[in-house]
């Protein structure tokens, strides 16, 4: 797994480089898609933006065009690569569960007067959910985007009523996207959810704030490691002579121990 | 290798990669079957034989721009009284053509039609040529691909229509059409009911290939008025052909035939379309405000605007098939080193 307890930086491992790289991705292309989309739409001629010192291109249709295409080719790669990564590995942690609903309310109205909150699991029910709103309008997009692309190729014409569907799906979910954007970092604005932030760069947390806010996970991971340390234990791989069995359980202990 | 069997990990591959693959692309295949059953259906296309076609010299508005404005009258718009149509703000400026209904020199939202007149020299003489005007029907339409809100669509028979109930007006099907022939009315359509003081800027009307009549077995209003047979409709291949026999016969030009991509009006002239094109260009220049649209040039062999972007295509392909093997590797990797 990618995540581990680190007790000598007093730090837990939540992300490898799989989820840094898919979120970073997904956050620079949707950021290029959501400003060349809004130039497809005929906006920042009328509004002036274009005006503006070093932003006459983005009234020009030709260059937003390209950028839209291009980001969408690497949001696209990092969607994919994020489903199969976790598909394979059946890592399925931030899918909503049931209660998710409830469990967010009792979460943030805790937040909110400063109580106990719920035992979190890696995420907490509201980022289960945040997840889904975010990935679902992503899906559209996409799904919706690749029909527009195929549709600008020459010889492929849909219906007048399929054009309307798609386009409208794929300008609603953009603006759903953008809602859930501002939503993902208005979350930041609570103190409370400011200790995952390093995560998101470095891939580790604070220990002590997994213990406390996420404490299904990280007693899952102590247990886990017990386990294995236990495991290797029982199962020494090693010759069975008794200095190196020595050796390859204090080896064992100390790999747990980070 | 521990962790993962062979046989696991290739299970788990196909299963996330059809998992992959059904999310990305699992809306392609009614849109492609919708697709082949439009293609079964014969395009249509129009013939304008500049040799023929002298602008109804004598008469004051040529007959086909007077049947087109007949036909189609009842399909102009119908605005809010000018006093009452808000600047496109932040600008200060608004298209509004309701007190200009009369004109017959260029394409508005009140008339789909024109003939152009210009006088060009061709084997050491003076050639005059009239040249009517309006929607050219391509073959792939960049306005109707490029409108974000699926506003305008080619039809079966390769007649490209805005749908004045959901256009707004934001005019980029003009931008992107290299002769920019969608001309725009404020005052009217769906942002009135919005918030017109702030989006949306009217309707786009341009020639509709008298859809109505093409569809009842029909022939359009202006092929039907011209005294000269100088337009001629039929279906797309035909009209081609004509073309490219009628082009021999004059030993003349063809325009239309791979401008934009294609499109379904064919034109033949007698003297090269390059001397036309200069000749309205100059015409264009000495008009009090030749930035005004409505007065299409006749660029040779224009591209499509969208020629670029659909050489990318590709990479769309390409994306997901990259990030799946990048995916697969890496997770194999980590399971094969037991994380």
């Amino acid at each position: 797994m990618d995540e581990k307890i680190l007790k000598e930086q007093n730090k837990v491992k939540r992300h490898g480089f799989s989820v840094l790289f898919v979120h970073w991705t997904v956050a620079l292309s949707t950021f290029l898609l959501i400003v060349s989309g809004f130039g497809q739409m005929p906006m920042y001629k009328r509004y002036k933006i274009a005006d503006l010192p070093g932003l006459g291109w983005t009234a020009d249709y030709s260059i937003t065009i390209l950028i839209h295409y291009l980001a969408a080719a690497v949001l696209i790669l990092a969607v994919t690569y994020h489903v199969v990564y976790h598909v394979m590995r059946k890592e399925y942690d931030i899918l909503p569960r049931k209660g998710d609903l409830k469990e967010s309310y009792l979460i943030i109205k805790a937040m909110l007067l400063n109580r106990e909150e719920p035992a979190g699991d890696k995420y907490l029910a509201e980022q289960r959910l945040a997840y889904a709103f975010i990935g679902m309008n992503l899906l559209i997009i996409i799904v919706t985007g690749v029909i527009k692309v195929f549709k600008n190729l020459p010889g492929i014409d849909y219906t007048a009523v399929f054009l309307i569907w798609v386009n409208d799906l794929h300008t609603l979910a953009s603006m759903l996207l953008v809602f859930g954007i501002l939503g993902h970092l208005a979350a930041f604005l609570s103190k409370a959810n400011r200790a995952l932030l390093p995560g998101m760069f470095t891939g580790k947390i604070d220990l002590e704030y997994a213990k406390h806010r996420h404490r299904i996970w990280y007693e899952r991971m102590d247990r886990k490691s017990i386990r294995s340390t236990s495991t290797h234990r029982q199962k020494p791989t090693v010759p069975l002579d008794s200095t190196s069995v020595r050796q390859h359980a204090a080896g064992s202990e100390k790999t747990n121990s980070f | 290798m521990s962790g993962i069997t062979r046989r696991e990990f290739i299970k788990r591959t196909v299963a996330a990669g059809g998992a992959g693959g059904a999310i990305l692309y699992g809306f392609k295949k009614p849109a492609a079957a919708s697709v082949a059953g439009e293609q079964r259906t014969a395009a249509v296309g129009t013939l304008i034989d500049l040799s023929k076609c002298d602008g109804c010299a004598g008469v004051e508005v040529p007959l086909c721009v007077q049947a087109c404005r007949q036909e189609n009258g009842a399909k102009y718009p119908n605005p809010v009284p000018s006093k009452e149509i808000h600047y496109y703000w932040p600008n200060k400026k608004k298209e509004d053509w309701q007190d200009k209904k009369a004109l017959t020199n260029r394409l508005t939202p009140y008339n789909w039609t024109f003939v152009q007149k210009v006088k060009v020299e061709h084997g050491g003489k003076q050639v005059e040529v009239a040249v009517p005007r309006r929607c050219m029907h391509c073959e792939n339409p960049p306005c109707a691909n490029l409108c974000p809100f699926g506003a305008q669509a080619k039809t079966p028979a390769g007649i490209t229509l805005i749908n004045k109930d959901l256009c707004l007006g934001g005019a980029k099907c003009r931008d992107v059409c290299p002769w920019g022939i969608p001309a725009r009315q404020a005052g009217v359509g769906l942002y009135m009911k919005i918030a017109p003081k702030y989006l949306g800027a009217g309707v786009m009307y341009k020639c509709d290939l008298c859809y109505d009549r093409i569809k009842a077995g029909g022939k359009p209003a202006c092929v039907e008025a011209c005294p000269k047979q100088a337009i001629l409709f039929g279906s797309k291949a035909a009209m081609r052909q004509a073309a490219l026999e009628r082009a021999r016969e004059i030993d003349g030009f063809i325009y239309g035939d791979v401008e934009n991509g294609g499109t379904s009006t064919f034109y033949v002239s007698p003297v090269p379309f390059e001397k036309i094109d200069q000749a309205l260009k100059k015409q264009r220049d000495q008009q009090p405000n030749p930035s005004a649209p409505g007065f299409p040039l006749m660029p040779v062999k224009v591209g499509n605007y969208l020629d670029t972007a659909n050489g990318m295509a590709l990479s769309m392909l390409v994306a997901p098939v990259a990030g799946a093997a990048l995916a697969g590797f890496t997770a194999y990797q980590k399971m094969k080193g037991g994380e």
